[in-house]
């Protein structure tokens, strides 16, 4: 059985000729981590799927430009993140509101509480657009600072700032609305700020 | 429960699924689009021409206009040289009729007859 990266690649080529069958399959292949990147940058569903949408169908212009599928996921957050900072700057909102369920989102994790988890995206998509989509970029596609400075096209030591306080605000914030649930994670804890930036020194290195 | 705040920020920025027939969305919105960026004459054409082929008709047009504009200005030219040449027989016959005119003139004016002219040759009038 084929692995999905191979998959992707062959659609890719196909795609690339002219084959609409071949594009739907990237576009279901990708569409999770298109529409979740817009969702939460935007923390509106009609606009993520707006925003999602019009990234494939940069995509589907600019498919000649696609060297790989690497290339592809690389290019699809690129855009998508963009898409989404334009966005949120040309029509600032001024009351942001934490998404409750998202439909067909994954079970629950067990281990989290969903009221926290909703607090929690209410804080990140209070954060400013830039430093948003640096900690998504971080926690929801799991990439380190240099891959985001990549991505985004800023410099490391920009990423890093971005993720250093990013991280001091949700967690100052998160402390200020649960002051006696216990729930909030650990102030004293720096290995999160350590764990974010880590990575990439140790890769670095 | 983690108090971890990278787990619990992974765990609340978890990537979520689009709503049914996304996929089918956006296919609908690049056709739109196609269908809006083809030019019209194009779409009137067969579908088994090649994308570059579709340019054929509008080079030929094009190549057409361009034969019949030098066809037509040869024709103007050639007919303002007919013309010319036309100009040029009238002058030259009206020249060539004050002339013979002329000519006529001289000649019947140089010799005007006289009476020993009347006379017949070898009479001495004895």
């Amino acid at each position: 059985m084929k692995d999905a990266a191979c998959i992707t690649s062959e659609s890719l080529d196909r795609a690339r000729a002219g084959d609409a069958q071949a594009f739907a399959v990237l576009v279901r292949a990708h569409q999770r981590m298109v529409y979740s990147l817009a969702l939460r940058m935007l923390a509106d569903r009609h606009e993520a799927e707006d925003v999602a949408q019009e990234a494939f169908l940069q995509l589907h212009r600019r498919l000649l430009l696609i060297q790989s599928a690497t290339h592809l996921v690389f290019w699809l957050r690129k855009v998508t993140a963009n898409l989404a900072i334009d966005r949120l700057r040309s029509a600032p909102r001024h009351e942001v509101l934490p998404l409750d369920d998202e439909p067909g989102g994954m079970a629950a994790d067990s281990s989290t509480d969903p009221l926290l988890q909703r607090q929690m995206r209410g804080l990140v998509a209070a954060l400013p657009p830039g430093a948003r989509a640096v900690v998504l970029l971080r926690y929801q596609e799991d990439l380190d600072p240099t891959e985001i400075a990549a991505t985004l096209d800023m410099s490391i030591n920009t990423v890093k700032s971005h993720l250093r306080r990013s991280l001091a605000e949700l967690r100052k914030n998160f402390d200020a609305q649960q002051p006696m649930t216990g729930n909030s994670p650990d102030s004293s804890n720096t290995e999160g700020v350590a764990t974010a930036l880590g990575v990439s020194e140790n890769r670095q290195s | 429960m983690s108090n971890d705040i990278d787990e619990q920020l992974r765990a609340a920025l978890r990537r979520v699924d689009p709503e049914q027939g996304f996929a089918q969305r956006v296919l609908a919105r690049i056709e739109v689009e196609q269908r809006q960026r083809r030019p019209r004459f194009a779409t009137r054409l067969p579908a088994w021409l090649p994308t570059r082929a579709r340019w054929l008709p509008v080079a030929v047009a094009a190549s057409a206009l361009l034969v019949a504009v030098l066809l037509n200005a040869r024709q103007v030219r050639h007919e303002r040289q007919g013309l010319e040449a036309r100009q040029q027989l009238i002058d030259a016959l009206r020249v060539a009729g004050e002339k013979l005119d002329l000519a006529y003139r001289a000649v019947n004016t140089e010799s005007p007859p006289t009476a020993s002219d009347d006379t017949a040759p070898g009479d001495t009038g004895a």
